[in-house]
């Protein structure tokens, strides 16, 4: 038996509840306008491209045009083009040239072999834009070609090429839970298929981007677009083979991630930050549109075999699972990716066996990385579609069969993870199916040759890092002499509004407006390490660092204020910025009069928060322990309208419901539904990233499609379901990702009830629809 | 991708101007909103080393009636044929394709003229105005010649206009009473799309009999293109559900399409029934609307 927690971390939830003792809170729960809305609304927030003067070396990236190639490299011609102040390859890279994320298999600029097409070879910096192009293809690359492999099943064959050293397969997965044969042989009904998810671009408006300083000897700046700041400065600071202390890195505003920044932001800041130093001068790299889509990571494809089976009852009775995902020429966060699928293999029900395999294989193609969702949008489509079938062959409707295999308090999850608490899976998937007027067998309007479907999709999501990576977090908060706040994190504003949400947990505890607490932006200098803000921990994570280091603050403002209003500090009451006597609420003093008088005496007015989640467990034979600290839970209805006579799909509406712990905004919530709800729709009916040989054919907006405004459908009010997590400030869980994993299934869904017709494959195009439909007719 | 080779622009005030720069200057080129030739100009399609701005010579941008004939010039915006009243009450067909066109940002900028002479064969204004029967007003310093409009489109991207020459105005005849069109647009989403296809059709009804009918459709060949022989089906008869059906599957047997990133040729010699047949419908039920 696993034991859950160690005891070492504090229940936010509750000391936050018993210390505060509000009736209700005055600004977590209610929604807020951003602090930032309007700065950015008008245009006048500052996003990286934004900072960089004229005058500023331009650095450019010389690309493999190969898949896969030994390479020899020749800058002599470009260092000829006028205008070119370097040339800069492999050997000019002082610290390490080897960038890998997981695996050590990513050279930061490839100087012997390159993996696909757009592989980095060389940075070229020169004074002006022309003249950097004309340098960039001034570089001789004399290419020896390497067999190349484009698919799974090419690159798997016994005498594939090797990309790297050590085969094409980058890592493997296990889980063994129960015994998957005996619980199939236990199944009534049994339904097994294949299926395949494609690659996703991120599409931010933002493109990438890094502008670099140098700040004298054995120091630079960076201003750089990026989810990460910290994980950029131990990544620039490798590449120059310097320490963390001479680099300094700063998160501008930036426009859009949703994952791929986080793997970007290194990569890019790395290199303007070597074309700075050598140059002594600055320099920065502004990627256009073409070269973010067709080289950076994306969403991993995958291809999922899924074998599941129910009892007479409705009771899942065993999952068989086999995954394998392509990382394209680099592992980068397949293992992690590969990890959380297999982990979340069998969706939020409880399930006694499992059986459970995956595989991540290189292949000569644009690599995969973080992106919203990580996997488990990928394992939900092919779990979501699959518990689907098993309810039809059952002839049970869908919501009723998830509702008797649903994780409830008290589960146990694929991994033998007990969830004990904060486990609102059911009541999402109740609230959902009501406020959509979920019926069996509901009559669907049919128009001419439009015919409506309604389709549920429920998931889970394991909130921050998995198994035992260590995850902690860390906030600063200072009372300035006038009563107001500077607060420090490194969790990014990437638009999701996290930092903002930390403020508001501040605000509630130390009884300050939320316009007095100013959110610097994160610069490794000052700012204390939150690690990265992916995998939805910004606001769980960052924002309980954020409750420490107020919580401390505040300590010492009661006390402070007790002596001043000459009260017991359990009378002391801290609200809109005063402190006061409880008992007679007109003794009280500004926060500046109290600000002073913490400088006066001595008391620190600056607190340091940190944070760190509850230690976990893993056993990599069977793949069980405790591997996600918590999971978020959400449910969708939607109703979709497809045209069978042009295949086009319209989605109509979406009921969304979301276990969140606590919700620290409502509206930010809804910000990140709506958010999601088009990302699923591009994803599932039209995202489709079209590579051939290696070559990326639609890097732009004017191919790759995604949805537009009025794609987007009407998104019924969410339901917020509040299961507070014990160890995380007000028991906020995350949101960012866990709502845009049941759209993509809860569409395909929806489409099968309207036609008939099940799609193992995204996207669900409307050609590739209306050739399904056109197949079927007699 | 290159940044955009750099090039002279000439800003004209009049349309003898833009003619007399556009004649002298070598290796010159129209540029109107910019929103084709921009990108292409960026993509290396494209080189010129004079840009002639159209944007100034207001002369070109004007929406009129004349004698039973609507008249704009080349140079007047999506977002101006959408706020003309004359347009949207005498031809919805030309409002209802310039609605579709782009994003509100695009509309602004790119112009009818642009439109065509890029001679996209997915261009939106181009099916609308073959079936409307517009004719083209093509000037140089020589003086002006009138074309057919079909005239202007010699290829996928390549228009029929000689050195020194520009497209001043495009015109053609108010629908009578008694006529109904229909513009369909089939794009890989709702909004801000290209069209996969597109259809626009023009019926005058005579006592339920079609007098005239014209289909034009676009994206299904290497031009955009008028259908004669779905037309030929419908003229002088009595229009109905079947007749309709068939006129549709003549288009359908009549396109030549291409396989491309957005569709395959499959899909669109598909969908060219299918829009051809709303279209037709449409058109018919709004005819005999105006008839009454
Ligand atoms: C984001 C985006 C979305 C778009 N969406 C659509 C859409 O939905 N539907 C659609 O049909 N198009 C669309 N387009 C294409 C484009 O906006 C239109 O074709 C527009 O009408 C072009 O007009 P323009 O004035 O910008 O042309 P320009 O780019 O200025 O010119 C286009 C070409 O025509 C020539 N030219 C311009 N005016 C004249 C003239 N008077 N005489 C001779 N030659 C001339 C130029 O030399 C150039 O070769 C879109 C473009 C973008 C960038």
């Amino acid at each position: 038996m696993i034991e859950l927690w160690d005891g070492a971390s504090m229940e936010y939830d509750k000391i936050l509840e018993n210390l505060l003792g509000r009736d209700d809170y005055l600004v977590v729960g209610h929604s807020v306008v951003r602090t930032d809305a309007l700065e950015k609304a008008l245009g006048r927030a500052r996003f990286t491209a934004d900072y960089i003067p004229k005058g500023t070396a331009v650095v450019k990236v010389v690309r493999s045009s190969q898949p896969h190639a030994r390479i020899k490299v020749d800058v002599k011609a470009a260092l000829g083009v006028p205008g070119v102040l370097a040339v800069l390859t492999a050997a000019d890279v002082p610290g390490h040239n080897q960038i890998g994320y997981a695996l050590p298999d990513q050279p930061f600029l490839n100087g012997e072999k390159v993996h696909y097409i757009g592989d980095p070879i060389a940075l070229v910096c020169a004074e002006k834009e022309y003249a950097a192009a004309e340098a960039v293809d001034a570089v001789e690359v004399e290419y020896d070609p390497l067999p190349a492999s484009f698919t799974l099943d090419a690159a798997l064959q016994p005498d594939a090429e090797p990309i790297h050293e050590g085969g094409n397969v980058a890592v493997t997965t296990r889980i063994r839970k129960g015994d998957a044969e005996r619980g199939f042989s236990a199944a009534e009904v049994e339904v097994e298929d294949t299926y395949e998810t494609p690659y996703q671009e991120h599409m931010y408006l933002e493109p990438e981007a890094a502008y670099a300083v140098p700040e004298g000897a054995g120091k630079v700046t960076v201003v750089g677009t990026m989810q990460s700041p910290f994980l950029v400065r131990e990544k620039v600071a490798h590449v120059l083979g310097w320490n963390l202390s001479q680099v300094r890195i700063i998160q501008a505003l930036t426009g859009g991630a949703f994952g791929g920044k986080d793997d970007m932001g290194p990569l890019v800041c790395a290199k303007a930050a070597l074309a700075a130093v050598k140059l002594g001068r600055p320099a920065a790299l502004v990627f256009d549109r073409d070269e973010s889509v067709a080289y950076t990571p994306k969403r991993f494809p995958a291809r999922i075999r899924y074998r599941s089976g129910a009892d007479g009852e409705g009771r899942i009775t065993a999952v068989e699972v086999d995954i394998t995902v392509d990382c394209g020429a680099y592992a980068n966060r397949a293992p992690f990716w590969l990890w959380r699928m297999t982990a979340h293999a069998a969706g939020p029900y409880e399930v006694e066996n499992a059986s459970v395999d995956g595989r991540a294989v290189y292949t000569n193609k644009v690599f995969g990385g973080s992106f919203r969702g990580f996997g488990d949008v990928a394992i939900h489509f092919a779990a979501e579609s699959q518990v689907d079938r098993l309810a039809e062959e059952l002839g049970m409707d869908p919501v009723e069969f998830r509702l008797r295999n649903v994780l409830r308090p008290g589960s146990r999850t694929t991994c033998d993870q007990l969830l004990d608490h904060s486990v609102g899976m059911e009541e999402c998937l109740r609230g959902a199916a009501e406020a959509a007027g979920w019926k069996r067998g509901r009559e669907l309007g049919r128009k001419g040759s439009r015919v409506r479907g309604v389709g549920v999709g429920c998931a889970y999501h394991g909130i921050s890092t998995s198994r035992s990576t260590p995850d902690w977090s860390a906030a600063s908060l200072i009372l300035n002499q006038d009563g107001s706040f500077t607060y420090r994190t490194g969790i990014c504003e990437l638009g999701q509004g996290s930092p903002v949400g930390h403020a508001k947990i501040v605000a509630e505890i130390i009884g300050a407006p939320l316009s007095s607490i100013r959110i610097e932006v994160p610069d490794t200098d000052s700012t204390p390490n939150a690690k990265p803000t992916h995998g939805s921990r910004g606001l769980m994570l960052g924002g309980t660092a954020a409750a420490d280091a107020a919580l401390k603050l505040r300590q010492r403002m009661i006390s402070v204020a007790a002596e001043m209003l000459g009260c017991p500090e359990a009378d002391v009451d801290l609200r809109e910025g005063r402190a006061f006597n409880r008992q007679d609420p007109s003794e009280e003093v500004s926060f500046a009069e109290l600000a002073e008088e913490l400088y006066v005496r001595g008391v620190s007015p600056a607190a340091y928060g940190f944070y760190t989640s509850p230690r976990r467990f893993y056993d990599p034979e069977t793949g069980l322990g405790v591997n996600y600290s918590v999971y978020t839970f959400a449910a969708s209805v939607v109703e979709v309208e497809v045209d069978t006579e042009t295949g086009q799909v319209d989605v109509v509406k979406v009921w969304p419901a979301m276990d969140v712990g606590r919700a620290i905004d409502p509206l930010m919530i809804e910000g990140q539904i709506h958010g999601a709800v088009s990302q699923g729709i591009g994803f599932t009916l039209m995202e489709r990233l079209v590579v051939e040989d290696g070559l990326v054919l639609n890097p732009n907006f004017k191919d790759y499609v995604v949805p537009s405004a009025l794609d987007t459908p009407e998104v019924a009010e969410t339901i917020i379901v509040e299961e507070p997590y014990r160890h995380s400030a007000f028991g906020a869980k995350g949101v960012g990702e866990p709502a845009i994993i049941s759209i993509v299934p809860a569409i395909a869904n929806a489409i099968h009830n309207a036609t008939g017709l099940r799609f193992n494959t995204l996207p669900i195009t409307a050609e590739r629809l209306y050739a399904a439909l056109r197949r079927r007719k007699p | 991708m290159r940044p955009i080779p750099s090039f002279s622009l000439h800003r004209p005030k009049t349309l003898s101007e833009a003619l007399e720069l556009l004649q002298a200057l070598e290796d010159a080129r129209p540029i109107a909103g910019g929103t084709d030739l921009l990108v292409l100009l960026r993509d290396g399609a494209v080189s010129a080393k004079h840009l002639i701005d159209l944007g100034g010579v207001h002369e070109l941008q004007y929406i009129r009636e004349e004698n039973d004939e609507i008249r704009i010039g080349a140079a007047t915006t999506h977002a101006q044929l959408l706020r003309s009243e004359l347009i949207a009450e005498k031809t919805p067909l030309l409002h209802e394709a310039a609605a579709s066109i782009g994003s509100v940002q695009i509309r602004n900028r790119g112009t009818l003229g642009g439109n065509l002479c890029n001679a996209s064969p997915a261009a939106d204004t181009a099916p609308p105005l073959l079936a409307l029967n517009a004719e083209a007003a093509v000037a140089s310093t020589g003086g002006t010649r009138i074309i057919p409009l079909g005239d202007l489109f010699a290829g996928p991207k390549m228009n029929s206009l000689r050195p020194g020459e520009l497209l001043t105005e495009i015109r053609f005849p108010t629908p009578p009473a008694g006529s109904g069109t229909s513009f369909q647009k089939l794009g890989r989403r709702r909004g801000l799309t290209l069209a996969v296809i597109n259809v626009a059709v023009y019926l005058c009804l005579e006592g339920g009999v079609c007098r005239e009918a014209r289909i034009a459709l676009g994206a299904v060949a290497a031009t955009p293109i008028r259908m004669p022989a779905a037309e030929e089906m419908l003229e002088g008869r009595q229009l109905s559900g079947e007749l309709i059906e068939a006129a549709a599957s003549a288009c359908r047997d009549q396109v030549r399409p291409i396989d491309d990133i957005r569709a395959s040729a499959e899909y669109r010699r598909e969908m060219a029934y299918v829009l051809t047949r709303r279209a037709l419908m449409d058109a018919w039920e709004r005819a005999r609307r105006d008839t009454l």
